[in-house]
């Protein structure tokens, strides 16, 4: 016999994304935002980063493309404050995935007005945890040139070199590998961290323990982070890439999504419960 | 707006293509096997290319190759490293052991690293954040008891074959439905990245390809 509401279910997927792409153009265009709440790691990221003014900043670039588009509006925010305070941004990648990111951002930077002797790319490095370890003595390429890597060579040309990092997790090497291989071995180096909802629960506690200088984590905190970068009114008229122009999604269709997710969850709940007593009954 | 991709001619072939490839994907929603397939295999094309460059152009040729050529007495670590690398490749050619030792060395480093970083960084600091500091209110004893409440019960739940009292028996069954719990809030919090992401691609389509809400 064939199930009756067989057709109905096959078609659930479509019509799951179909009402989210409905929630995400009510959100388009009526400009519904992101729904930022007080949210004081946000506030004492952007407070911290301020204060780095015009340091030289390290960003362990290593998001995962799965949950970039989560993070991504925190962490072009914080590269908005990085430039707009003067400081040089580095970036540097443990996992492919993330090296294909930081590429795409510092393209955008370069696009967004930002000086060529205020960005260096330090490259994808080899090696995983390995990798993070011999960063720590050594993360400047030999073929990397200009006044920034001098400056950093003559600084030692370790992670030491930098005066903060800002690590962007979302992959295997997050805030939590960076704490476990640098920060055991560079406790003077600040290290702060954007991640996605999905990390939240790894992350947290490093922040709680004080071992991050810093966390954002999560859509409510990146929304909060977006919004204290954006009303920043220490900060004057800015262009290019000091700007904010990633906005966080609406919440709307995110929200519809949950709502959807636990009715499917909950129909398949009932529909296992149901199988047993069906079976009983033939 | 995603921005990853310039306004000029190139990012709008660019935007194109990736609107086309977005939309190919889906076309499993409506039970098209074909077009999902050819992106699939897309993808799966593209990551091994990329890969393959990635190896090439930032790690074999300017962390070996250039170094080697330049000064190969100079690096004897390379040169090591070059003959594992061999060994590990020639493996299936050469007595078990040749390909052995790579693999051991490889395995042991990354465990060494891994290991003792979370030890280190982790479980030990992780530990002593535990413990309430002198003066801590009741609400900080309270969540430090709770911690190790659960850290406990979950380490029951890993007693495998040994003989169990009831009560301990009991503990680690409550130590498998708290591990359950915190995979099921963990499978939440993905959810919630995924609904981000199928938003933003929607937002994707909406704006930068068919200029929506501009």
């Amino acid at each position: 016999m064939t199930e009756p509401l067989g057709g109905l279910r096959r078609t659930l997927p479509l019509a799951f994304v179909a009402i989210v792409a409905v929630g995400t153009l009510v959100g388009i265009r009526l400009d519904l935002g992101p729904g930022a709440g007080p949210a004081p790691a946000a506030t004492s990221l952007h407070a911290d980063l301020a204060e780095l003014g015009r340091g030289r900043v390290l960003v362990g670039f290593d998001a995962d493309i799965g949950t970039y588009a989560e993070i991504r509006p925190a962490v072009r925010a914080a590269l908005a404050q990085l430039v707009r305070g003067g400081a040089t941004i580095s970036m540097v990648s443990y996992t492919p995935e993330g090296r294909a990111l930081a590429l795409a951002e510092l393209d955008r930077l370069r696009r967004g007005g930002v000086e060529p002797g205020r960005l260096l790319d330090l490259g994808f490095h080899a090696g995983a945890e390995a990798g993070l370890v011999a960063g720590v003595s050594s993360i400047v390429p030999r073929e990397a040139d200009g006044a920034l890597a001098a400056a950093l060579r003559d600084a030692g040309a370790g992670i030491g070199a930098f005066d903060a990092v800002l690590v962007v997790g979302g992959n295997d090497l997050g805030p939590r590998s960076w704490v476990e291989q640098v920060a055991t071995r560079l406790p003077e180096v600040a290290i702060f961290g954007i991640v996605p909802t999905s990390l939240l629960p790894q992350a947290v506690p490093y922040r709680a323990s004080g071992q991050l200088a810093g966390l954002v984590a999560g859509a409510r905190e990146v929304a909060a982070y977006v919004a204290a970068v954006r009303d920043d009114p220490t900060t004057g008229a800015v262009q290019g890439a000091a700007q904010v122009t990633d906005e966080p999604p609406s919440s709307l269709p995110v929200l519809v999504g949950l709502l959807l997710t636990l009715v499917l969850l909950a129909e398949a709940i009932a529909s296992r419960w149901r199988a047993p007593a069906r079976g009983g009954a033939a | 707006m995603t921005d990853l991709i310039g306004p000029d001619g190139g990012g709008t072939l660019a935007t194109w293509v990736a609107a086309i490839a977005t939309l190919l994907t889906w076309s499993i929603l409506v039970g098209a096997r074909r077009p999902f397939t050819w992106t699939q295999r897309l993808l799966a094309g593209m990551l091994t290319g990329y890969l393959a460059l990635l190896a090439i152009r930032e790690v074999i040729v300017p962390r070996l190759i250039s170094p080697l050529a330049g000064d190969p007495a100079g690096h004897p670590l390379l040169l090591l490293g070059l003959l594992l690398a061999g060994m590990l490749v020639a493996g299936r050619w050469l007595p078990r052991w040749v390909g052995a030792v790579p693999v051991a060395i490889l395995v042991g480093a990354t465990a060494a690293f891994a290991l003792g970083g979370a030890m280190v960084g982790s479980v030990l600091p992780q530990i002593v954040g535990l413990l309430p500091a002198p003066g801590a209110g009741p609400a900080m004893a309270a969540g430090a008891v709770i911690s190790v409440a659960v850290a406990s019960l979950v380490l029951l739940a890993f007693l495998h074959g040994r003989s169990q009292g009831r009560v301990v028996g009991a503990l680690g069954a409550a130590g498998r439905w708290v591990m359950l719990g915190g995979v099921g809030a963990w499978l939440g919090y993905l959810v919630l990245s995924r609904l981000v992401l199928l938003s933003d691609r929607l937002a994707f389509l909406a704006t930068d390809w068919l200029g929506l809400g501009r």
